[in-house]
């Protein structure tokens, strides 16, 4: 297995945030893990990504056990909800900026921004600055900064979550489509119920801490706890 | 014809603001100006050639402020702003920031007086490094008070993601953190600064009078009804923060709005 994360725990004093939680997930793939606000996704993305020090339990990334390493040696992506793009760049230096800090030549740089640009379809925004983006165009440039840097895991925490449902839609669209082009593995967390079956090659769900991961689908949608079978009894009750 | 009372008003309250100013100058150029007569019998640049030619060390005072205020604006500012965000992830942060406040309980010159005698003690009364230390206590605070707006959560996220992009701390500071606070860390600069140039309190008592300032100058011809030089002085403690007032309203304001 690409990621094994085994019996992490963590806690914020006498709260235990994240419990006993145990999965994993092949290379090239994306578990998308539903669940309510405050049901502990945040600190389980960020103990994963480093950002959050775990209590006990281990986390192996390709066979290397990176529970103590700094989230800056880990080659994970941490993406939020909020595109969080540096005001004083550009798109084109925002994209860029993973690179720079890795020192790539300025040339290839340049060929691999732009070809990122044409990929998230931003062609002819590369000089605008954030705020002269619009909310879709800015979780894209945000996307390809994470990308760019070529990360062995994305871990994605509602990142669609501040857009209209429009928008949303097409940047579900597109992250499938960046997904299987740059061969991603990836840990997409959402608290919406259809994006978590649409996004994701295998399905969880956590409630209190607790992470289940479905063996497929079906079992994700028969299972009474995620809500799905309330969902079609809703939608079959109006027909 | 109708009085534009508006413009009328303004321009009498821009020249009430600026009067005080112009007859600062006006009267560093003058010289035996004695009641009842309207016009000062000398007008010219006695006064300040004779500063200038160092007679009163004027010129020199002038040079000590400069970099007495320029160091503690840099040492308060650079450590407000890495000490304030040491503060923000500190469990304490609330206890740590109130702390910060006690400087300002006391008048400056109680403050000093308070502090004399670890000052006698470490060798620092009577000395440049002592004023400068001084007022850094006292220039400190007020940065580590005005950053601490500067860090928050968004702050904190933009640190982590930089992190996640294999940035080390260095980076982090270089290519994110300062670039966000320029405006704010040229105005912590400009009002450190500020804090400095115009101290008294502090610095007549660890300075002994060994260390004058332009502002211990200044209250000096005071004393001495010396009013041509007095005059002066002010018209140098004025034009550094004139300096400094301009380039902040054309290069910092202007990008904070």
């Amino acid at each position: 297995m690409f990621l094994e994360v085994q019996h992490i725990v963590k806690s914020f004093g006498e709260e235990k945030v994240v419990k006993d939680l145990n999965f994993s997930l092949e290379s090239k793939q994306t578990l998308s893990i539903l669940g309510k606000s405050g049901c502990g996704k945040t600190t389980m993305l960020k103990t994963i990504g480093g950002l959050v020090a775990s209590d006990s339990g281990k986390i192996l990334l390709n066979g290397e056990d990176i529970t103590e390493t700094k989230p800056e040696k880990r080659n994970i992506v941490y993406l939020y909800q909020e595109d969080l793009l540096f005001p004083h760049l550009n798109a084109f230096e925002n994209i860029a900026f993973g690179l720079r800090l890795k020192k790539i030549p300025e040339g290839l740089i340049k060929e691999e921004v732009n070809h990122m640009l044409q990929s998230l379809e931003l062609e002819g925004q590369a000089d605008k600055m954030p705020t002269e983006l619009s909310g879709g165009q800015r979780q894209r440039v945000s996307f390809g900064r994470a990308i760019s840097t070529n990360p062995s895991l994305l871990l994605l925490d509602e990142p669609f979550g501040s857009l209209d449902t429009g928008t949303r839609q097409r940047m579900q669209e597109l992250f499938k489509k960046l997904t299987a082009e740059y061969k991603i593995t990836s840990l997409f967390v959402t608290h919406d119920l259809k994006e978590a079956v649409l996004m994701g090659d295998q399905i969880g769900f956590m409630h209190d801490g607790i992470l289940k991961v479905y063996e497929d689908k079906k079992d994700f949608i028969q299972d009474p706890e995620t809500g799905v079978q309330n969902e079609i009894d809703f939608w079959g009750g109006l027909i | 014809m109708r009085i534009n009372w508006k413009s009328f008003v303004l321009s009498l309250a821009v020249l009430l603001i600026l009067f005080p100013f112009i007859y600062l100058v006006f009267l560093s150029l003058a010289s035996e100006w004695r009641f009842p007569e309207v016009w000062p019998s000398y007008l010219g640049f006695k006064n300040w050639v004779t500063v200038f030619g160092s007679e009163t060390g004027l010129l020199e005072s002038f040079f000590s402020s400069l970099l007495i205020s320029l160091s503690v604006a840099v040492f308060s500012t650079a450590s407000g702003f890495l000490i304030s965000k040491a503060v923000f992830y500190h469990p304490k942060k609330r206890i740590l920031t109130l702390l910060a406040y006690f400087p300002y309980i006391l008048a400056p010159v109680v403050f000093a007086a308070c502090l004399s005698f670890f000052f006698l003690k470490m060798g620092l009364f009577g000395n440049m490094t002592g004023v400068v230390v001084a007022q850094f206590i006292i220039a400190f605070p007020y940065a580590l008070l005005f950053f601490s707006s500067f860090w928050n959560a968004k702050v904190k996220s933009y640190e982590d993601l930089v992190a996640t992009l294999g940035g080390n701390k260095w980076q982090t500071y270089t290519k994110v953190l300062l670039p966000l606070a320029k405006g704010l860390i040229l105005i912590c600069f400009f009002q450190t600064f500020l804090i400095s140039w115009f101290e008294y309190g502090l610095t007549s008592i660890i300075g002994i009078g060994k260390v004058q300032t332009l502002t211990i100058k200044v209250f000096l011809f005071i004393k001495e009804a010396n009013y041509y030089y007095g005059a002066l002085s002010c018209c140098l403690l004025i034009f550094p923060p004139v300096v400094l007032l301009y380039f902040n309203k054309r290069y910092v304001f202007k990008k904070l709005v």
